[in-house]
């Protein structure tokens, strides 16, 4: 354009435009639909998702209505019925967290064609028409563990990795991520990856079973947290063996300040919450798609020296 | 039409009274509150194009603006809504009907749930060796009714063998499905590996949410109803439902009457697995995927729609129809939860404080017509 005087009026013109045509509607209803109500990493999630609509709310002058409506148990089904409900009730947008991804393809599709932008958190749907993804890069959070066990274990021991369901995709992608950073660590050996079913009382007995048989293992990873949502999972003492962990729930705190394990990684659980909103009212409100599709949140390491102050987190993050 | 036909018509009217009546009218009154309460939604309005597609109808605004277009909808009485109810029922409510049975007969079947997860896997994957991913050059004639057959015949070998064991074994139904519910599912499990079974030919997804119009999925609600008038005919007017009643009343007598009771156990077993099947055909179709945790916990929302719907734990009791009220009246609880944007965190305490109601205004019902049979009987 010859003028820029002119362009800059125009895009003036046309941004006040849009801000008017934006503010025509004051109330919205974000469907939030994580996979299991008994979860408390879904509880933050919901936490930060109400914290978002209020701030959000009281930025934009307008009313933001969060609709939780996760399923009991891990159920895709209930979840694709939800997203159905939710677009006959009415819903602006939904932010889920999928079970399944391949059940919940059709129900997401239906609702974008519906009208309503479907973000994902967690857990994503590839195949989906959803408009954005915020989660864990899984095989990234693999290296990060293996990694900081390494340095606890100044590049020499044996190492064992306890990683739940052999066939969840997201534990497998973590796993791969171990044994690629583990190939920069001659000196460490990698005895065997263990799979238990997906409750901490029996990632405690898998974590006894395998010391038992092989008490010369000095390094755990566990890439995902079970062990250490029972209180006596670590049966060595403190320090003898090195461990670290994903996910950073209040019950595994304790783990960090009696010096079992070194490291522990937590997921941005409130920002799941938190950020899938943002992201759904920058497109219903604000008409703004993100940049990328896929949005990685960084893990965040918590210390013995940072433990305290990470644990003020959870008073915030859960329902009161 | 002479006296004896006009007494005989009565009579069907009052059991008929007596068994749905109190349920139909929770239905009505759950209906008309949600109609009223559950205020309207805007939705955006779509027209059928030329190749059958559902499109968004736009309109150009005062400001020259291409805008969708949407219209006012009551939020529960729509026909989107409506059919939406009819699906998320007719899983529960199908599976519900073949339940019905084996409550009548005075068993119970922990299993269906596993049934229903075991018949989707394995079907689903007959399906993805014809889908996209594998011989999708097969004959839809081969591969829909290949995989249709695998869904259902697994769901009825499954009852069989609940069935078979526990007439063979004389073990009380409760521990052999209980144990039947562990080895189906995890047989299930080692078959996938844990993983979701997905990619079926698109002319059986197709088939299955076929829509007369937008939104408006209408096969779950006719193979719902199919399964409930024919449960009903079995039930109400063949000998062989008769004996189910005869069984369950009383498993001596019907003994000592010449009732072949192994038989009549052996084959609600069967009825159940073959509706568990067919549950699963659907859920498969609609929702494209299956995984070996399909299912969960669905034996006690199959149990309770039952037991809502009017059956007897005790044996002697039910009807096909009221499983489908029953299965009915829990979803529209579920549903009218979201309509009326109730927090979800109550969502469980409601649900078992209506069933509980349902169940109570149900036998006061009962109750009352008796008594007034008693009187008109009396007088």
């Amino acid at each position: 354009m010859k003028n820029p005087f002119l362009f800059a009026v125009l895009a003036l013109a046309l941004a006040l435009g849009a801000i008017a045509h934006a503010q025509t509607k004051k109330s919205y209803t974000i469907g939030l639909i994580a996979k299991s109500q008994s979860n408390p990493v879904f509880q933050a999630a919901r936490v930060g998702a109400e914290d978002a609509a209020k701030d959000l709310g009281a930025k934009y002058g307008i009313q933001i209505k969060i609709d939780w409506r996760t399923p009991n148990d891990e159920d895709a089904q209930k979840q694709a019925d939800a997203v159905e409900q939710l677009v006959l009730a009415g819903a602006d947008g939904i932010a889920i967290s999928c079970s399944d991804a391949n059940k919940l393809v059709d129900a997401i599709n239906n609702a974008v064609a519906n009208g309503v932008p479907v973000a994902t958190f967690d857990s994503d749907a590839p195949a989906s028409k959803r408009f954005v993804t915020y989660g864990t890069d899984d095989e990234k959070c693999g290296e990060q563990l293996m990694h900081a066990l390494a340095q606890e274990l100044h590049g020499k021991g044996i190492i064992a990795v306890l990683a739940g369901n052999q066939n969840a995709p997201n534990l497998q992608r973590r796993v791969q991520g171990v044994k690629n950073a583990l190939k920069k660590y001659p000196g460490i050996a990698l005895r065997d990856v263990y799979y238990h079913k997906e409750t901490p009382q029996d990632a405690a007995a898998r974590v006894e079973q395998v010391m038992e048989a092989s008490p010369d293992i000095t390094g755990w990873i566990f890439v995902g947290g079970w062990p250490l949502f029972t209180d006596n999972a670590l049966k060595w003492n403190p320090g003898t063996v090195k461990s670290v962990s994903v996910d950073a729930l209040p019950a595994e705190l304790s783990y960090l300040r009696d010096g079992h394990v070194q490291i522990l990684f937590s997921q941005q659980y409130y920002q799941w919450g938190y950020h899938s909103v943002e992201l759904l009212m920058d497109k219903l409100y604000l008409k703004k798609d993100p940049e990328n599709v896929k949005i990685v949140s960084p893990l965040i390491p918590v210390t013995k020296a940072n433990v305290d102050e990470f644990a003020n987190n959870w008073k915030k993050w859960l329902p009161q | 039409m002479t006296s004896n036909q006009s007494a005989s018509l009565r009579g069907r009217f009052s059991a008929f009274r007596l068994q749905e009546g109190g349920l139909l009218v929770v239905v009505f009154v759950l209906g008309l509150l949600l109609t009223i309460f559950g205020g309207s939604v805007q939705r955006p309005v779509f027209h059928e194009d030329a190749n059958g597609q559902f499109q968004r109808v736009f309109r150009t605004n005062e400001a020259g603006e291409r805008e969708p277009v949407f219209a006012k909808e009551n939020k529960f009485f729509n026909a989107q809504n409506l059919a939406q109810l009819a699906k998320d029922t007719s899983f529960i409510a199908i599976m519900a009907v073949g339940a019905t049975f084996v409550i009548i007969s005075g068993g119970i079947d922990l299993s269906v749930g596993a049934i229903y997860a075991l018949a989707s896997v394995l079907a689903a994957l007959v399906f993805q060796k014809f889908g996209p991913g594998g011989m999708s050059n097969t004959p839809v004639w081969v591969s829909v009714p290949l995989g249709l057959l695998v869904c259902i015949g697994v769901g009825t070998l499954c009852g069989f063998a609940n069935g078979a064991m526990i007439v063979a074994l004389r073990v009380h139904p409760f521990i052999v499905t209980l144990g039947t519910m562990a080895i189906f599912r995890g047989v299930a499990f080692v078959i996938t590996r844990g993983t979701s079974v997905t990619g079926f030919p698109e002319v059986f997804r197709d088939l299955v949410r076929w829509q007369i119009a937008n939104g408006l999925s209408i096969v779950p609600l006719a193979v719902m109803v199919a399964a409930t008038v024919a449960g009903g005919i079995y039930l109400s007017r063949l000998a062989a439902g008769r004996r189910v009643y005869a069984v369950g009343g009383n498993e001596l007598a019907s003994r000592y009457s010449g009732i072949r009771v192994e038989r009549v156990k052996l084959s609600v077993y069967i009825i159940a697995g073959l509706t568990a099947g067919i549950a699963a055909l659907l859920s498969l179709g609609y929702y494209g995927a299956a995984t070996s945790s399909d299912g969960q916990g669905y034996e006690l929302n199959v149990i309770a729609a039952a037991v809502v719907g009017g059956a007897s734990l005790s044996g002697g009791r039910g009807t096909a129809f009221g499983a489908l009220l029953g299965a009915l009246i829990i979803q529209m609880i579920s549903s009218g939860i979201v309509i009326l944007g109730i927090d979800q965190n109550y969502s469980q305490i409601i649900i078992g404080g209506v069933i509980i109601l349902a169940v109570l205004f149900d036998q006061f019902n009962n109750w009352l017509a008796k008594r007034r049979l008693v009187s008109r009987v009396t007088s």
